[in-house]
C-alpha cells in the first residue's frame, strides 16, 4: 500500500480547482496573447476591472487591518486583540493579491520595480506605488510572527520576537500613515480625470471619500473572514465582539454619506441624482448597498446580534463597496467615452482566481498557525497563547 | 520655456489633402492606409467636420496632464516644447491615458510587450532645427511651427486681421497653454473640440500631494498621542493593581508570574 495520502475530493475543493484551471488559461491568454485577446480595454477605457476590482477593492478591503491594528495597539481597545492576527493576514494577503494583480495589469510587469528608482514625485501613482511597497513590507512584519513562532530553534525564534516586540508600536504607527495617505490617493488618482468621470462621481474630495469608505469596508471585510473561522475552521471568537466592531460601522458610514451628499449638493451634481440613465440608476444601486440597507440593518439590535444577519449585513458593505470602486473606475466613464466597457470573461477569472489563492492560503494559515482563539488546543509551543500575547 | 517651439494650425487653410498624416507615417515606417483616429500607427490624423478639416495631434502641452501623471517620469515637457515619452521607463500602467484631457496617448494593446504612443511634435527633428515632418509635408502651410512666442502673435494677428476668424486661439490658454495652436472660422465646439479648463491639469492633484506632509505630522503626532495616553492608563493601572496588592499583605509582585 502506497503511504501518500491523496487529498479528498470535495465540492469546494473542486470548484476551487476549477477556478484555478480556468484563471491559468487566463494567465496564458494574458501573457501569450495579450491585452486585445484577453481583455476588452481600449485607448478609452485603459482602466477596467483588473483596476477597479483587484486594485482599488483590494487595497479598500484591506483596510482592516491597519484599523484594528491602530485600534488594539495605539488606542487601547484590548478588547479586539483576538482578531487583530486575522485582520492582518487578511490585509496582508490582500496587498499580496494587489501586487500579484498589477503582474498582469501592468503592460510590462517585469518593470514592476521602476518606481523604486525613477521618481516623479508630482504623480499621485508614485506615491501611491511606494506607500503600497512600504505598507506590504510592513504588513509582512506585523504577520511575521505567526510564522516565526514555528520556528523549531528557540533561541533565533525568541531574539527574532524579542526584537518584533520592539518595534511593532512604530509599525502599527507607519502603516496606519501609510494606509491613510494611499487609500486616500487612491481616489486623489481620478482628480487628474476631471471632465471624463461622471458628475455623480467626480469630487475634489475624492481623497477624503475613498479613505472614509475604504475603512469601513475593511472593518466589514474582516468580520466576515472571522465569522467564517468560526463557522467553519473552529475558530472560537466572541459573537459580541464582532457585533461590537460593526456599532463602528454605521457611524462611519454616516459621516460618509453626509460628506458625500454635501459634496454632489455644492458642486452642482444635484441635477443628475433623479435622471433617468443608466450612471444615476447604478448609483443609488451603490448608494442602497453601501449606506442605506447597512445603516438601517446595523441599528437593529436583532440584526447586530444574529451571527448570519451581521454577515449578511458586512457583506452588504462590501458589494456597496466594490459598487462605487467599480462606478468611479468604469461607470464614470462611459459617458465621457462613449465606450461601453464589459470586461470580457478572462478579465474576471483571473480577478477571481487571485482572490481565490488568497482565500485558500487564509483558510489554510488559520487552519495551521496560531491566527485566531482556537477551540482545539494549539500543539505545544508556546506557554501563553499568541493571540492574546 | 520662453525658447520653446510651438506649431499654428489654420483650419481655414487645410485642404485635407493628408499629406501631414503620410509624412508622419512615412517618418515613423507606419503603413500608410489613412486611419480615422489617432492610433499607435498614426501620430496625426486629419477629422472632417462638415467642410472643415481638422488634423489632430498630441497638444504637447505646457504643463502635461500626463507628465505629472507618469509614476516613472517616462513621460516629459522639454524645454524645446514637445513632450516625450522615454519608453525604456514606462511599466505600461496607463495612467497617462486616464489623465490626458484631450484624449491623445495611445496603447498598443495588440502587442506582448505594449508601449504609450503618441506625437512628440518630432522633438529628434527639431532638435537638429529641422521642421516636423507634418508640417514641412504641408503644401498650403496650414501647419506651421516656430519659436511659440511667435508662433502665438502670427496666430493673433491673422484672427484680429481677418474678420472670418473666431476671436480664439485653441491652445493658448486650454489648461495652461499647450504648444500646439489651432485658429478656425467656425466654433470650435462645432468641430470636436473639447471644453476643458484653463488651468493646468496637474493643479488638480497637486493639492492632495501637498496634504501629505500634514497628515504624516498630524496623523503621526495625534496617534503616538493617543498611544501615550494609552501606555499611560496601563502603567498607572498596573501601578495601582500593585499597590492593592501590596496593601492586601501577601506580597507579591502582580505581574511577575
Amino acid at each position: 500500500m502506497s503511504n501518500i495520502r491523496l487529498p479528498k475530493v470535495t465540492f469546494w475543493r473542486m470548484v476551487v480547482a476549477v477556478i484555478f484551471l480556468v484563471g491559468a488559461y487566463a494567465a496564458y491568454a494574458r501573457f501569450a496573447l495579450g491585452f486585445e485577446k484577453s481583455t476588452h480595454l481600449a485607448d478609452s477605457q485603459p482602466w477596467g476591472l483588473w483596476v477597479g476590482l483587484g486594485t482599488l477593492c483590494g487595497v479598500g478591503i484591506s483596510a482592516g487591518g491597519f484599523a484594528i491594528a491602530a485600534a488594539v495597539y495605539l488606542l487601547g481597545f484590548e478588547r479586539y486583540r483576538p482578531v487583530v492576527r486575522a485582520a492582518v493576514l487578511l490585509s496582508f494577503l490582500g496587498y499580496l493579491s494587489v501586487i500579484v494583480g498589477m503582474m498582469y495589469e501592468l503592460g510590462l510587469p517585469w518593470r514592476i520595480w521602476h518606481p523604486i528608482v525613477m521618481w516623479n514625485r508630482r504623480s499621485v501613482l508614485f506615491e501611491v506605488s511606494w506607500c503600497v511597497m512600504l505598507y506590504t513590507t510592513v504588513l509582512s512584519l506585523e504577520f511575521s510572527p505567526s510564522l516565526v513562532e514555528k520556528i523549531p530553534w528557540v533561541r533565533l525564534r525568541d531574539f527574532y520576537l524579542k526584537w518584533h516586540h520592539q518595534i511593532l508600536i512604530a509599525l502599527v504607527l507607519i502603516g496606519a500613515i501609510l494606509s491613510s495617505l494611499h487609500q486616500s490617493f487612491l481616489g486623489g488618482l481620478y482628480l487628474l480625470a476631471k471632465g471624463k468621470v461622471d458628475p455623480l462621481w467626480y469630487s475634489s474630495y475624492l481623497p477624503t471619500l475613498f479613505y472614509l469608505s475604504a475603512v469601513p469596508a475593511g472593518l466589514a471585510a474582516t468580520i466576515m473572514a472571522v465569522y467564517l473561522c468560526n463557522r467553519s475552521l473552529s475558530a472560537r471568537v466572541d459573537p459580541r465582539l464582532l457585533s461590537e466592531m460593526s456599532q463602528i460601522i454605521a457611524p462611519m458610514l454616516y459621516v460618509y454619506a453626509l460628506l458625500r451628499g454635501i459634496d454632489l449638493a455644492t458642486h452642482g451634481a444635484a441635477g443628475y441624482l433623479f435622471r433617468w440613465r443608466e450612471e444615476t440608476l447604478l448609483f443609488w444601486c451603490e448608494i442602497a448597498l453601501f449606506v442605506i440597507a447597512p445603516v438601517f440593518l446595523l441599528s437593529q439590535p436583532k440584526v447586530r446580534n444574529n451571527p448570519n444577519a451581521l454577515y449578511g449585513t458586512c457583506a452588504l458593505v462590501v458589494m456597496g463597496f466594490m459598487a462605487n470602486r467599480l462606478n468611479v473606475s468604469i461607470t464614470a466613464f462611459q459617458a465621457s467615452s462613449g465606450f461601453y466597457y464589459v470586461p470580457k470573461w478572462t478579465e474576471f477569472a483571473l480577478t477571481l482566481a487571485t482572490v481565490t489563492a488568497s482565500g485558500v492560503i487564509f483558510h489554510y494559515a488559520v487552519k495551521h498557525l496560531e491566527i485566531l482563539p482556537r477551540s482545539i488546543p494549539a500543539k505545544n509551543w508556546m506557554t501563553t497563547h499568541p493571540a492574546e500575547a | 520655456m520662453s525658447k520653446s517651439k510651438a506649431i499654428l494650425i489654420d483650419i481655414t487653410k487645410c485642404i485635407g489633402c493628408l499629406s501631414c498624416e503620410a509624412a508622419c507615417k512615412e517618418l515613423h515606417g507606419f503603413p500608410q492606409d489613412p486611419e480615422p483616429k489617432l492610433s499607435p500607427t498614426a501620430f496625426t490624423i486629419v477629422e472632417q467636420h462638415g467642410d472643415r478639416f481638422v488634423r489632430r495631434m498630441c497638444m504637447n502641452c505646457q504643463d502635461p496632464a500626463c507628465a505629472s501623471a507618469c509614476l516613472v517620469g517616462a513621460l516629459k515637457k522639454t524645454e524645446l516644447g514637445p513632450v516625450t515619452y522615454d519608453s525604456s521607463k514606462c511599466i505600461g500602467c496607463r495612467y497617462c491615458l486616464v489623465a490626458c484631457p484631450f484624449n491623445v496617448p495611445r496603447y498598443q494593446w495588440a502587442k506582448l510587450a505594449p508601449f504609450v504612443t503618441k506625437c512628440d511634435m518630432c522633438y529628434a527633428r527639431q532638435a537638429q532645427g529641422q521642421p516636423p515632418a507634418c508640417v514641412e509635408a504641408c503644401p498650403v502651410q496650414a501647419s506651421i511651427v516656430g519659436w511659440r512666442d511667435e508662433i502665438l502673435e502670427e496666430a493673433q494677428r491673422r484672427i484680429l486681421g481677418e474678420s472670418k476668424y473666431v476671436k480664439r486661439i485653441y491652445g493658448s490658454e486650454e489648461v495652461g497653454g499647450t504648444s500646439v495652436f489651432y485658429i478656425s472660422d467656425i466654433p470650435f465646439e462645432k468641430l470636436g473640440f473639447t471644453s476643458v479648463q484653463s488651468q493646468p491639469m496637474p493643479v488638480l492633484t497637486a493639492n492632495a500631494l501637498g496634504d501629505i506632509p500634514t497628515v504624516v505630522m498630524v496623523g503621526g503626532g495625534l496617534l503616538a498621542g493617543l498611544y501615550w495616553i494609552t501606555n499611560r492608563r496601563k502603567l498607572v493601572a498596573l501601578a495601582e493593581a500593585e499597590e492593592a496588592a501590596g496593601r492586601s499583605g501577601n506580597g507579591k509582585d502582580p505581574h511577575h508570574v
